[in-house]
């Protein structure tokens, strides 16, 4: 039972995390309609910039959020505008043209992170990094409640701005129908860069509250990739209520795969949840919570 | 290039050309058994561009796990060998069945799926299959891999090999958009309902566009088993070393074109290899770090300014050049 | 069939058209191919051996070379993956020409690479990788009398042996009686955890679980949990050095107090980084080794110093650097008996009749078992004792007193 109840807790400690991660990703395929391939690289950007602010000016992980998360939001804006926005006007074959951009992306980001910083692995050691709080016989990790505590946060954050502000309302309109949003004024040009940008910062922040308890490298981004789309998929497009649903049973199923069953299957438990709910719940968590 | 004919000939001059120095450009880098290698993994390439283009260019079904049928046929190449002793080679046999029959299966559950939802049930499934075969040791060996000494030191046999598979490849591409299958592929692509409501069978032909792609997917696997003579799941099941460069091989090159992977598979292979070696040793080897980054910039310059690929946009960047030709003379 | 048989003769006459006279200046530096990993996720230790590499080169040739020409070292980056160390080994062979390769890091793409080597017939001089069957004939298709036409050599002991050294002190002192094993899922991680499964057998210990992960883990409680569970008197992992240093870190965060050892079969464990990732959970952990910079070896502690002076203090050698290094003064030791010829044949020759003393022990290749062409080798165990890693055994070595017992609690407080 102990260990029943262990494995519970770090799996939802973990599912926090995987959620932060996801939600970026459900904004971005939500409203861009596409699977953003570079997802797991943008975030690595976020963990190199707090890796850069801690190591050379000393900057808290945490505090760096308030530095690191507007740069990344700043590069998706860039990002969306000079590469993926062209590429909605343009005609081609494979309406996949914007998904591949995003390789491209990303492998030009690991190849450039990875001749600044090479490829050695790199960590951010604070004085809280290894802390542990008693809960009952279960220790949680200081630096994973934090993140979990921060998802939860990020995750309400987003649903309110997208429920009650003029922005979040936008937004909804060009997920839902984007020719129905233009007739209404909106510029879905305008919402689908913006989009990209929160979802970048979002997972630059992901990437940050990872890092006390991860290490970084360049190659760090790609399993994080999978896991994003994972998430989504389970919570359902453009959805970050669902997205924190699908992170916290994405990681309880994982952790509970990898106590009982093996540590092996640990990443394939997760993606055989997702191929089952691909066919039979397309609408993802999203539906069934009705949300 | 348009002929008045009716129905131009199956092959064209240009093919016989290509096909004429294909055949001769191994003896004409007989000094070097390392560039003949090269070409060996330009025809790989070629092999899995062109199956994935009759799937996702003609067909619309952009695969994003071609991997899953690269490795199968790898493995059926490789277990019989590692049980049983018997041959790689007969992988030429078995490899293209194996992946047919799995990319039979898996029809079943992602063809229930369109457009970026096919794409991650197609990726997904390359990623649980290299878990398995990474996770089931007593069948695969595990990460440990299987190794086998291989036939020859020699290219030659090697490259012809490959080059008979590639032309295959190409050919029954080339064949199979010719008849009435390929002009129901293309309606496929266009708009799946319409075709449906037009009385197409489009489950039908999109099970034949799979067979004819995972097939050459799973002989190039098999050839990759007898040539390189190692495997291990993290290789023949990569998801960003077989199943994105695949599509980058078939983006570059251009989508929806009967020779564009094979184009494309000819500028990754030298693009990847100039920087890796640095030039050949001529430039400062910290260039060799940076064959991924120029690969990378080549393929955001592709989508964003041809997105026909270089093939597919042919006509465009000729009229560029000739521009440009013209400037210089004017000057 | 025709066409293939037609095919073979042409490539048989073709091969001998192409084979070109190799007789180079005479004068130019000799060179040798060297196969590591610089970038990828085991760069950390292919740039150790590398540098270990170029400071025996740098010595050998201020002490006038080989017979008076340079030595040179060609390195070919094989990123951890074995099918890029493949091309990499063929690349050595056929565009630089090198009459022998050295280096191979990890355990499969030396394999891999071997294979190469093997087939194109130029010897390989192993200094790292050590799955077992890479100095067995038998997976190469030959067998252990063929020793004419095995082009492997081995300075470095396989993995099976790696925990010989930590046998004495677990059936002297510490007498557990069951561990539980943990172990990155690749063929140095899986034959090296069967192996100790044996070696634990043979002392009586109780084998109370066997698991795998894939490297790169971000959680592994589950693991852990499960360890905690099985309450074992030791716990052995073989990880690379960032999974072994998040094991002993979350092993600290779950509060896993109960075995009396933690060990790690060397690889990560004896790495500086595995010290400054893992911090306090890092301390009292043991390892096996293959070496230690205190052991009485000539020219070892001068090494160790070296290098430490060379790039600083935070980048202290290894086993893994010493290999390097004695790899290299093997291979100075080998072209200057080849009589100025320098071919594969020829290095052959002089790597079987090789007798030597390096800074890594002595390196003689004998056959044993299934092996040929392996040197023979003891290992040892260290501990990190207030952040350095010190010799605790065998003991009439040691330049520490063994931690023991140990109080996790009080450590990780």
């Amino acid at each position: 039972m102990e260990l029943f109840l262990q494995t519970l807790i770090y799996g939802l400690l973990i599912g926090g995390l995987y959620a932060v991660i996801g939600i970026g990703m459900t904004l971005i395929m939500g409203v861009l309609g596409i699977i953003n391939l570079a997802h797991g690289q943008i975030m690595m950007v976020g963990m190199y910039l707090a890796w850069v602010f801690w190591t050379f000016m000393g900057i808290d992980p945490y505090l760096s959020l308030f530095l690191a998360v507007p740069l990344v939001f700043l590069l998706g804006i860039f990002l969306s505008k000079y590469f993926l926005q062209p590429l909605i006007e343009k005609e081609s074959i494979l309406p996949e043209n914007q998904v591949l951009m995003t390789v491209g992306i990303g492998m030009v980001l690991v190849e450039l992170a990875r001749f600044i910083f090479t490829s050695d692995y790199k960590s951010v050691e604070t004085s809280y990094s290894s802390e542990t709080i008693a809960l009952g016989n279960i220790s949680i990790s200081l630096p994973m409640l934090i993140a979990f505590v921060i998802a939860i946060a990020l995750t309400l954050g987003l649903f309110q701005l997208l429920m009650k502000t003029d922005l979040g309302r936008s937004i909804r309109a060009t997920a839902q129908d984007k020719d129905a949003a233009t007739l209404m004024g909106i510029s879905s040009k305008k919402i689908t860069i913006l989009t990209y940008g929160i979802g970048s910062g979002l997972v630059g922040a992901a990437g940050i509250l990872l890092l006390p308890m991860y290490y970084l490298y360049p190659d760090v981004g790609p399993i994080f990739t999978i896991k994003a789309f994972v998430i989504t998929i389970l919570g359902g497009l453009g959805s970050p209520i669902g997205a924190i649903a699908g992170g916290i049973v994405l990681g309880v199923a994982e952790t509970f795969g990898a106590t009982y069953i093996s540590m092996g299957y640990r990443d394939a438990v997760g993606l055989v949840i997702f191929l089952l709910v691909l066919v039979f719940l397309p609408g993802g968590l999203k539906q069934v919570l009705k949300i | 290039m348009k002929k008045d004919k009716n129905k131009p000939a199956f092959i064209t001059k240009i093919e016989l050309i290509i096909i004429a120095v294909a055949i001769v450009l191994p003896f004409v880098f007989n000094f070097s058994p390392y560039f003949q290698g090269l070409l060996i993994f330009v025809l790989i390439w070629v092999i899995l561009g062109t199956s994935w283009n009759l799937l996702a260019g003609y067909t619309g079904l952009v695969s994003f796990g071609h991997a899953a049928y690269f490795g199968i046929g790898a493995y059926a190449a490789a277990l019989p060998y590692y049980h049983y002793h018997i041959s790689p080679w007969w992988g030429l046999l078995t490899g293209g069945i194996a992946a047919v029959i799995l990319g039979y299966l898996l029809g079943i559950v992602v063809f229930r799926l369109r457009g970026p939802y096919f794409a991650l049930g197609t990726l997904a499934t390359a990623e649980i299959l290299r878990i398995i075969f990474g996770e089931e040791e007593w069948l695969t060996n595990g990460h440990s891999g299987i190794l086998y000494m291989t036939t020859w030191v020699s290219k030659y046999p090697y490259y012809f090999t490959a080059l008979i598979l590639a032309l295959g490849a190409v050919f029954s591409v080339k064949f199979v958009m010719r008849t009435k299958a390929g002009f129901y592929f293309l309606s496929i692509r266009e708009d799946e309902d319409a075709a449906q409501a037009l009385g197409i069978n489009t489950k039908k032909y999109k099970n034949i566009s799979t067979v004819i792609s995972t097939f050459w997917a799973g002989m190039a696997g098999a050839f990759y088993m007898i040539y390189m003579g190692f495997i291990d799941p993290e290789v023949v099941f990569a998801l960003h070393n077989i199943s994105i460069i695949t599509i980058l091989v078939g983006i570059i090159g251009g989508v929806g074109t009967i020779w564009g992977p094979a184009l494309g598979a000819v500028v990754m292979v030298l693009v990847q290899e100039f920087f890796r070696s640095s030039f050949f040793g001529l430039a400062p080897s910290w260039i060799s770090g940076m064959h991924a980054l120029v690969f990378g910039l080549l393929v955001i310059f592709t989508i964003l300014y041809m997105a026909g690929g270089i093939l597919g946009d042919w006509d465009l960047i000729r009229k560029k050049l000739s521009f440009l030709r013209k400037a210089e003379v004017s000057e | 069939m025709k066409i293939k048989k037609l095919l073979t003769i042409l490539v048989v006459v073709l091969m001998m058209v192409g084979i070109n006279s190799c007789g180079k200046k005479e004068t130019g530096p000799i060179k040798i191919g060297v196969l590591l990993p610089l970038t990828g996720h085991m760069a950390n230790f292919g740039t150790m051996e590398k540098n270990s590499y170029e400071m025996a080169k740098d010595k050998i040739n201020a002490n006038g070379g080989i017979n008076g020409r340079k030595l040179e070292f060609v390195y070919e980056d094989d990123t951890g993956k074995p099918d890029v160390g493949r091309a990499g080994a063929e690349k050595l062979i056929n565009v630089n020409k090198v009459p022998m390769i050295a280096g191979g890091y990890s355990s499969s793409v030396t394999f891999a690479a071997a294979a190469v080597a093997q087939q194109y017939r130029v010897p390989f001089l192993v200094n790292t990788g050590s799955v077992d069957k890479i100095t067995q004939p038998e997976a190469f298709n030959l067998t252990t009398n063929d020793g004419a036409k095995f082009y492997i050599y081995r300075m470095n002991p396989p993995v099976s042996e790696y925990a010989s050294g930590l046998e004495g002190l677990l059936s002297q002192i510490v007498k557990p009686k069951s561990v539980f094993i943990i172990h990155e899922n690749t063929a140095f991680g899986t034959k090296g955890a069967k192996s100790f499964a044996k070696t634990a057998k043979k002392l009586g210990i109780e084998v109370k679980g066997n698991h795998q992960y894939s490297a790169g883990t971000v959680d592994f409680k589950p693991l852990l949990l499960n360890a905690k569970k099985a309450n074992p008197d030791m716990v052995y992992m073989i990880s690379y050095v960032m999974d072994a240093a998040m094991l002993m870190k979350q092993a600290r965060q779950i509060e896993f107090t109960t075995p009396k050892l933690f060990v790690g079969a060397g690889a990560g464990f004896t790495m500086p980084a595995f010290k400054e990732n893992a911090g306090k959970a890092s301390e009292d952990v043991v390892s096996a080794t293959l070496w230690h910079q205190s052991l009485p070896i000539k020219g070892a502690k001068e090494y160790f110093d070296k290098y430490v002076e060379k790039f600083g203090k935070d980048h202290t050698p290894d086993y893994h650097g010493a290999e390097a290094y004695s790899a290299a003064q093997v291979v100075a030791d080998v072209l200057k008996r080849c009589n100025g010829k320098y071919t594969p044949e020829t290095i052959k020759k002089a790597l079987d009749a090789t007798n030597m003393m390096t800074v890594f022990g002595p390196v003689k290749f004998t056959s044993y078992g299934k092996k040929i062409h392996q040197n023979k080798m003891n290992t040892y165990v260290v501990q990190w004792i207030n952040g350095n890693l010190k010799l605790i055994w065998p003991e009439d070595l040691a330049n520490a007193k063994f931690v023991y017992p140990i109080d996790w609690a009080a450590n990780w407080k």
